[in-house]
Parts: C-alpha cells; structure tokens; sequence
C-alpha cells in the first residue's frame, strides 16, 4: 500500500462544496422561506401608498425615511434570525442523521467542514439581502421619484425661490437609494456573520440547538449593550476606583463578546447621512476580528469533538 | 518485505465521561485485533458491546483512552488515512435534499473526484447498487434498502482499499439484505478489504472469513471462521438420491465401530429466509410470464 498523499489542512474547493450543500440544503428549510416570504411582502405592500406608510404630519423626505426604517429594520431581523437558527441547526441535524460520520470518515478535515457549513450559511444570508435589497431599491426608487415630481410641482406652484427648491429635492433624494443605504445593509450582513460565528461556535460544544439558539441569542443581546455596559462601568470606577483585575476581566469580557455599536451606524445610513468608507473598514476589520477568533476556537473544540 | 495490515487494532480502550462523580463508561475494553488486506472480517456482539466505538476510533470520529489503531500501517486519527477508506454508518440519512446521483457526486467531490472521472464513476456505481432508474429521485423518497445502497455506493466512491460497514442490513427487507450481502461478495472479490459489524450472525457467517466476538467491551473470542464454528469431532455427509436401503447400510456399519455414534439423519433443511427469496422471485417471475 502506497503512502496516502498529505491532505491539506484547508482546501477551498472542498470547503466550498460543503458550503454549496449546506445553502442548498438551508434554502429547502420552511423558515428560510417564511420569513423571506414576509419580508418580500412587506417590501411589495410599499409599491402601493398605503395610509399606514407614513403618517400625516409627513412631508417630503420624512416620508422616505418611514418607509425605509421598518423595512431596512425588517431586513436586520431576517438576517440576525436566519444567522441564529440555521446555524444552530446545521451541526446538530448532520450529527443527528450520520451524514456527518460519512462526511467525516473521506479525507475531510473538521475545518474544512467547519468553514464549508459558516459559508453556506453566510450565502444564504447574502442571497436573502440582495433579494430583499434589489426590492427595496425598486420601491424606493419609485416613491423618490413620484414625491420628488410632486414636491417640485407644488413648490415650484407656490413660487418657492430656487434654492429652496434644490435644498428640498437634495432633502428628498438624500432619503431615496444611495450607497449610505448600500453600506448599511452590508453592515446587517457583517452583523449576522459575526452571530452566525458565535452560534457555530456553541453548536460545536452545545448539547442541544435550542441551548445554541438561547446562548447566541444572549451574545447577540450582550453585545447590542456590551458598550453601553462598559462605559457604565468605567464611569462608576471613575467616581469610585477599582482595580486593576476588574478592569481587565471587562476588556476580556469585550473581546468574548461582540460589541456591536459600531454597527449602529446602519441607523444614521437610513436617517440618510453619509457612511464614510474608514466607518466601513473599521467594521470590515471588527466583523474579521470576531469571526476569525470565533471560527479559530470553534475549530479547536470541533477537532477533539467526539461524533 | 511483509504485508501491512489493513487495519491493526492494539489494546483500544475508550471511557466516555458519564455524569459528575460517577465512574467513567468503559465502551471498549482492551481490544486488538488486525485484519489482513483483501479479508472480510465480522465483528459481532451484542446492541451496546462496543462494535460501533471501535469502527468509530478506526475512523478517527472518537478519540481512544488508550491504544493505537492503523490503517494500511497508518495512524487512523489523521486525516491522510482517510484516502483508503469507505464507510457506511448504521441507518444512514444522507443529505434527503439530493438525488442518488447528486449524493455520489458529493461524497466524490469531496475525495477530489472532478469530471469525466467523477461523472464515469457516478454511472458506474449507481449500476452497481441497481439504482440506474433512481438516480434522479430525491433520497426523500428513497426505501431504506435503496437508502443503504446508496450509502455503499458513496462509501466506494473513490474506490478505497478497506471499506468500513455498520450494520448494513439493519432493517432492510430480506431481498434488499440479499443485495447488499452480494454487495460485499463483490468487494470481497475484487480482493477490497471489508470490516463489518452486525449482530445478524447468519449475514456474518455468509460473508466473512474472520471474525471477531465483543461482548461488554472486551474481544473474547477473535479467528477463521471455519476453525471457530467447526465441531472437530463430528463429520457430515450429505447424499443425494439415497435410498433407505443404502442408508440402512449405512447405519450398520456405524454400528460396528464402538468409538463411532451416528448423531442423527434426516433432510437438510433450507432457511426461512432462503424459502422466502426462492418463493418472492418465483411469484416475481410467474407474473412476468
């Protein structure tokens, strides 16, 4: 018998036809498609001027940016759930019907599995955004462009002067489709990466998806108030003093958990400000940081995993 | 320069850690055993012996307590071991989201099977397993027999020297066991090597040239199977066409020999399961005409 060729730790071919099978295999899961098929609907009911779509003390671009909110809102929760629950249940459901022994048992390395099973999963979530994406930008352009006719039409009828018709129309496009809007829908998919990092890490130690779903969804709690938490905390040991300990076991407790408030600016995005592009490197590097040590320690306690 | 083994189990011992304070579960218990390339070797015991920890240390799925486990003179907890080996565990599932063909060409793609290759290989073994006309079905709606032959025919996907087998006739009817049974008579042929573990005795007994015996954990009994099952002292004859007369004869000259005791004569019978097949494919047959 000649010696087995060395297999590589990591090959990308393999990981991806893993990650091609786990998307597959998650975009036949039933949850995939409600709540994508509540979210799409949502988007189309915005196609028709219905009353409930701005109030009416709405004018102008005010009317924009109440479109926008709840469905941009909507599109976080889609992605922070599918992140949550498909990845909790990936691991487990290969456990549970040996497909993972006789993925296990080719020249597979558990990393290779690993990665494969967190990229599927990251497509599925940029499949479902750039759906819901496409959808909006058609929704918003069409209700930028009607208002915008129709806030000309009246100002220029009520004999505005002609700067006060451009500030309107910057006003009313700054709230339609722009790259602010494109930034912060990227920032949702860096979130959900860094939550579906997390929740494969506990599927990899978890005895049970529910206990995943219920631990990933504290982190993901944890961290929408990890900053607000630390400067709570650095205000009292101002005013009080602590030790040393204490103020490392916090700096700790930031690196364990994601602090997502930088990702707030996903709000500021929609309320039509500008995304500056160091904001979006500053988060691609964050959204690396925490995935990578996620995926690193998830790899660590997978390898000596008894299946 | 002697032959490596195919597989060489020494002295695996695997615990698995129970609830706080009790003692851990011994699973396997000091087991050796090896098996020579081209053998099919049966290791049989009862539910909870330790049959499946020790095919799942082979494969390096668990990690033993202690003790080694090779294949092909290397060690199975790394990954490059793998090369050589097919498995199909007990009751698989598979992914139910693919077709039989999709579900070879995975299991091929992740051997590093591309193209032609892997296209001419995929039609090879959907023929070889009987699900040419399957193929494009979802395994959703497959039957557990066609499900356990799919899992063989992925297990050999890339075409590996030692196939590993846990309980592969567990609920199938008789005619899909008899298949999977031809199966491994085939693989035994084209001198791959087969490990299989089952507590169907009458399936071990048909197909295996060693077998193993682990009860609670240990290995109490490991050889041929014709030294283990023979009864040296007795001797068969089978006859054809005897009359009584001829057998009469027979018995008389038994007689005559003091250290001699004819045991027992009659019909040797066929088996339950042997009855049932003759029978199925008669009717099969009958209704064809």
């Amino acid at each position: 018998m000649s010696k087995p060729s060395k297999t590589a730790l990591l090959s990308p071919a393999r990981t991806l036809i893993i990650a091609g099978s786990t998307f597959t295999q998650l975009m036949r899961m039933k949850i995939f498609y409600f709540l994508l098929i509540f979210v799409l609907g949502a988007l189309v009911l915005n196609f028709f001027d219905l009353p409930h779509t701005a109030g009416p003390e709405s004018t102008g671009s005010d009317k924009l940016f109440s479109l926008k909110d709840p469905l941009v809102g909507a599109m976080h929760y889609f992605a922070i759930i599918i992140a949550v629950v498909a990845t909790a249940l990936v691991i487990p459901k290969d456990q549970e019907d040996r497909t993972l022994y006789t993925i296990l048992a080719k020249p597979v390395p558990r990393l290779d599995y690993l990665l494969g099973k967190l990229l599927g999963i990251l497509a599925l979530i940029l499949a479902g955004l750039l759906a819901m994406d496409l959808l909006l930008h058609l929704v918003l352009h069409n209700h930028t462009q009607e208002l915008l006719a129709q806030r000309i039409a009246d100002a220029t009828k009520m004999g505005w002067p002609q700067d006060a018709i451009d500030s309107e129309r910057a006003d009313i496009l700054r709230q339609g489709p722009s790259w602010a809007l494109q930034g912060a829908i990227l920032t949702i998919f860096l979130k959900a990466g860094i939550i579906a990092a997390a929740a494969l890490l506990i599927s990899t130690f978890s005895s049970s998806t529910i206990f995943t779903i219920i631990c990933t969804t504290l982190v993901y709690f944890i961290g929408q108030f990890m900053a607000d938490g630390r400067d709570y905390y650095e205000a009292a040991m101002q005013s009080k003093g602590g030790s040393e300990l204490t103020s490392y076991a916090a700096r700790l407790l930031s690196v364990i958990f994601p602090d997502f408030r930088p990702f707030e600016i996903v709000n500021a995005a929609v309320a039509g400000k500008p995304f500056p592009l160091d904001v979006l490197f500053k988060l691609l590097g964050l959204t690396s940081l925490y995935m990578g040590i996620y995926t690193v320690l998830s790899w660590f306690v997978f390898s000596d995993k008894e299946i | 320069m002697s032959e490596v083994n195919a597989v060489e189990v020494r002295d695996l011992v695997k615990d698995f850690s129970t609830s706080f304070r009790r003692k851990p579960l011994r699973a396997v218990d000091h087991v050796s055993f090896t098996i020579a390339p081209g053998e099919v070797y049966g290791l049989i015991g009862p539910n909870g012996s330790g049959k499946s920890t020790t095919m799942k240390a082979l494969l390096g799925l668990v990690s033993p307590t202690s003790g080694t486990c090779s294949i092909f003179g290397h060690d199975s907890s790394k990954v490059d071991s793998r090369q050589q080996v097919g498995f199909l565990p007990e009751n698989p599932y598979f992914y139910k989201h693919l077709s039989g063909e999709e579900t070879i060409r995975f299991y091929g793609k992740l051997c590093g099977m591309r193209g032609k290759a892997l296209a001419d290989r995929t039609n090879e073994l959907l023929e070889l397993v009987d699900l040419t006309d399957a193929r494009h079905r979802r395994l959703g709606g497959y039957s557990k027999g066609m499900l356990q032959r799919i899992g063989l025919a992925q297990a050999i996907v890339q075409d590996p020297q030692l196939v590993i087998l846990d309980e592969p006739t567990a609920g199938v009817d008789p005619i899909g066991s008899r298949q999977i049974r031809d199966l491994i008579l085939a693989l035994k042929e084209r001198g791959i090597t087969v490990f299989l573990c089952s507590h169907l005795l009458e399936q071990v007994q048909e197909v295996c040239d060693h077998v193993g015996i682990i009860h609670k954990g240990r290995l109490i009994k490991s050889g041929r199977l014709d030294d283990l099952i023979s009864i040296e002292d007795q001797t068969e004859i089978v006859l054809q066409n005897a009359d009584p007369a001829l057998l009469e004869e027979i018995k008389q000259l038994v007689a005559k020999r003091a250290e001699t005791t004819l045991l027992r004569t009659g019909k040797p019978r066929t088996t339950l399961e042997g009855l049932f097949l003759r029978e199925t494919r008669h009717a099969d047959s009958s209704r064809d005409e």
